[in-house]
């Protein structure tokens, strides 16, 4: 039987911020399970009603991640044994997807072709720069 | 709290003066970065960048209510979050809430859609400020544990914290008693806890702070 979920697990749920097997656990138990709709909406309400939760806000200014530059220098393996078996930690264990996507990031730069890069950036900019004007 | 950085504070200024550079340039930046986020839950390159492009957008449209005390990178992270959920919901991959309990629960709207806007406006400024209190005492409670050198406790309290599991998860996984990790748990809440009331905030609005009291 699946462990039930905890309110801050669902919290975490409802700010896309749980690594992604634990997003599928959670959206599998929403469909089986009705009455946990009834508990997001209850987080949603307290929410509203101006209730804080630690886990919400220390997600949301990411106040444990790892800088850029000390996920590069754990690419590099010039951390100490202990930052480095922190940064180990938050990404295979806290499962930090933002720290994740950045490390996937980083080690992208060395292999994606530069060609492939610049035509996804123009893609961008064209569809965006006309919005830019009217800031 | 973390404020933007003063480079990111140019960047955003010559943004909303219509620089074309220097949107290149933030998208050059972060664009890697985002697409690997929302990649790594779709499983799907074209999608991805479909839901990166919209998180560019989403941006500039929102940039004249940008607050400059936060970080640039963690606010394109949380519109990128926003964007892949609306994607999900899209696709009918991710479930969409009734917009209050006792609905049907078969409508497909953003959670958020039912809120009193006025109960929202109200609450704004007071929140900003319960908010940028408990960022600074968490950050002062991260900063100690840091410089002692104690990141099991920080993992502790990561996995109790930002990852929401029970003190008897969070024992097994780091090999500790149940008992040192409520510890843990207890002893942050406290220093949490004794940082709010200094600044006198209610703490009614904090349930957790309550929990150990």
């Amino acid at each position: 039987m699946a462990k039930p979920l905890t309110q801050s697990e669902l919290e975490a749920y409802l700010d896309e911020a749980l690594p992604v097997d634990a997003m599928a656990r959670v959206e599998k138990a929403l469909r089986d399970d009705p009455k946990l709709a009834k508990q997001l909406i209850a987080i949603n309400g307290r929410r509203d009603a101006g209730v804080h939760s630690l886990g919400e806000i220390w997600r949301r200014h990411r106040l444990s991640c790892p800088s850029r530059d000390q996920l590069g220098s754990f690419l590099l393996n010039v951390l100490s044994d202990d930052v480095a078996g922190f940064i180990q930690f938050h990404l295979e264990i806290s499962g930090c997807r933002t720290c994740a996507a950045n490390l996937h990031d980083l080690k992208s730069q060395q292999s994606d072709e530069p060609a492939v890069v610049d035509n996804r950036r123009k893609k961008y900019f064209q569809s965006s720069a006309g919005h830019l004007r009217r800031r | 709290m973390v404020p933007l950085a003063p480079s990111d504070q140019l960047l955003v200024n010559r943004i909303r003066s219509g620089e074309s550079e220097a949107w290149n340039e933030l998208i050059s930046r972060f664009e890697g970065r985002l697409l690997a986020f929302v990649e790594g839950r779709l499983g799907r390159r074209s999608a991805g960048e479909d839901v990166v492009q919209e998180t560019f957008l989403g941006f500039l449209n929102s940039l004249p209510n940008f607050e400059d005390s936060r970080p640039l990178e963690s606010y394109l992270f949380s519109i990128a979050a926003h964007k892949l959920t609306d994607h999900l919901r899209r696709e009918g991959r991710r479930p969409t809430l009734p917009l209050a309990v006792g609905s049907d629960g078969n409508e497909w709207e953003p959670p958020d859609r039912g809120r009193a806007v006025s109960s929202i406006m109200r609450s704004g400024e007071r929140k900003g400020l319960e908010e940028e209190a408990i960022v600074e005492a968490l950050n002062e409670q991260i900063d100690r544990l840091r410089g002692r050198g104690e990141w099991q406790k920080l993992g502790c309290l990561e996995l109790l914290f930002v990852r929401g599991w029970p003190n008897r998860d969070v024992a097994i996984q780091l090999k500790m008693s149940e008992q040192t990790v409520a510890n843990f748990k207890f002893e942050f809440l406290a220093r949490v806890r004794t940082l709010v009331r200094k600044q006198g905030l209610s703490e009614d609005v904090f349930p957790e702070l309550q929990e150990n009291d």
